[in-house]
């Protein structure tokens, strides 16, 4: 969580309070008697994305055909590893959505680590995560649409029979719910764990007569390579994953399309 | 003001779906285009070297089989001019040799009619030499003068009847 950013005097005084709260209100917009509210964590994606964008602009300056430097390389790589993902999880004919997943992937990674600077992950917003999971929803309804026609995907609906309307819609809704869900309570989980973490050290600390709550040096760190580091890829890399794999399955499997 | 941890707010998902378009265009412009069209001319420079070298191998090719053609030629022809030279050569040793052995007959002829002219030169004078001898043998020997006309037509079937000289 906090660690590297974390403020001697913050430090000194502990974790001494603990709140679960969501992002702060920066300002609030009323248009056509709707309640727009700009928050931090549109504040905080505006940050990742000049990181990801400015990261992208230093990798690619100066591409060369021939001697490239490590900065291409490494551009080339993620390129090509990123491109070879989709194919392989999805197929070639749909390699036009590598842009997509690489952007949900760097958004979901950087939107997740950006809790190491000590301020609320992207991710830790519920709203982020289902926005993200209703364009996943959006990219299925339309390739169904886009594969089947409107009458087929309606018809989709009462497959194979009848009665299984309702649990068919009730499947429909619950795939970008649950995706929303998953990776939200990955993350928002893991930073009230590591919250509690700091929260219980500081407490044993001072229940053990210490001044400084030493405890709270280490212990949290090695925690934090799971629930920061290991959680916020894993979730990204799940998020995308689904992904892939819904809006693929959704069109029609590789040799009919090709027939 | 902040929000419930687990609120559903409108604002935060128009913001952030606007944010995921515009790093969705941004990482499409700033990160594959480029990186995509590099790929792209490094494959195109690969296939372009291979052509080259495919090419290159079919002029070498080409050229060698060029080249053998004019070597076989080029030997077919000189022997040729070998055949020729020699022929030549024979032709003009036969010549020079006929030439000379021409030659060498006619200064032997030359040398034989100027023999026989000789002899036959020498022949007629003896011939008048003796007429005239027996003329004045008979003269002396008659005492008076015989027609000499008569004396030589004696002598010639003389010298006739006792054969040729030769």
């Amino acid at each position: 969580m906090a660690i590297l950013a974390m403020a001697l005097p913050e430090f000194l005084r502990g974790s001494e309070e603990l709140s679960v709260t969501g992002p702060k209100v920066i300002k609030t917009f009323h248009i056509f008697g709707l309640d727009i509210n700009f928050t931090e964590t549109v504040v905080l994606e505006w940050i990742v994305m000049a990181v990801i964008i400015g990261l992208c602009i230093f990798l690619t300056r100066g591409l060369k055909v021939k001697a490239v430097s490590k900065r291409q390389v490494i551009a080339e790589m993620a390129v090509e590893a990123i491109t070879n993902l989709v194919r392989d999880t999805m197929g070639k004919r749909w390699l036009a959505f590598t842009p997509y997943i690489a952007t949900v992937f760097l958004f979901s990674i950087f939107g997740s680590l950006i809790s190491l600077f000590g301020v609320r992950a992207v991710t830790s917003d519920f709203s982020v995560l289902l926005t993200w999971a209703l364009m996943t929803f959006i990219l299925i309804t339309a390739t169904k649409i886009k594969y089947g026609g409107v009458g087929g995907y309606l018809k989709g609906f009462a497959d194979p029979i009848p009665v299984m309307l309702p649990i068919n819609i009730l499947s429909e809704v619950a795939t970008p719910t649950a995706m929303a869900l998953r990776h939200f309570g990955n993350i928002a989980g893991g930073s009230i764990i590591m919250g509690l973490i700091y929260f219980g050290l500081t407490s044993l600390s001072h229940m053990l007569h210490m001044q400084i709550p030493f405890l709270t040096i280490g212990i949290p760190a090695v925690l934090s390579l799971y629930f920061d580091l290991f959680s916020d890829f894993m979730q990204a890399f799940i998020f995308i994953m689904l992904t892939m794999v819904f809006v693929s399955n959704a069109g029609p499997a590789e040799d009919e399309a090709a027939a | 003001m902040k929000l419930g941890f687990l609120s559903i707010d409108i604002g935060t998902i128009l913001f952030s779906w606007i944010n995921l378009m515009i790093l969705f265009f941004a990482l499409k412009h700033f990160l594959f285009k480029p990186v995509q069209k590099i790929l792209s001319e490094r494959q195109a420079a690969v296939d372009q070297t291979l052509k080259d070298a495919e090419d290159a191998r079919a002029r070498a090719e080409a050229a060698e089989t060029e080249y053998t053609e004019k070597l076989t030629k080029a030997k077919e022809e000189s022997a040729e001019m070998l055949r020729n030279a020699a022929r030549k050569a024979q032709q003009r040793s036969e010549e020079i040799v006929a030439g000379a052995k021409a030659e060498a007959a006619g200064i032997l002829q030359q040398n034989r009619d100027e023999l026989e002219r000789e002899k036959r030169r020498a022949e007629s004078q003896l011939r008048s030499d003796v007429s005239g001898l027996a003329v004045m043998v008979a003269e002396k020997v008659v005492g008076r003068e015989i027609n000499q006309a008569d004396h030589a037509r004696l002598i010639d079937e003389f010298i006739d009847s006792v054969g040729d000289v030769q």
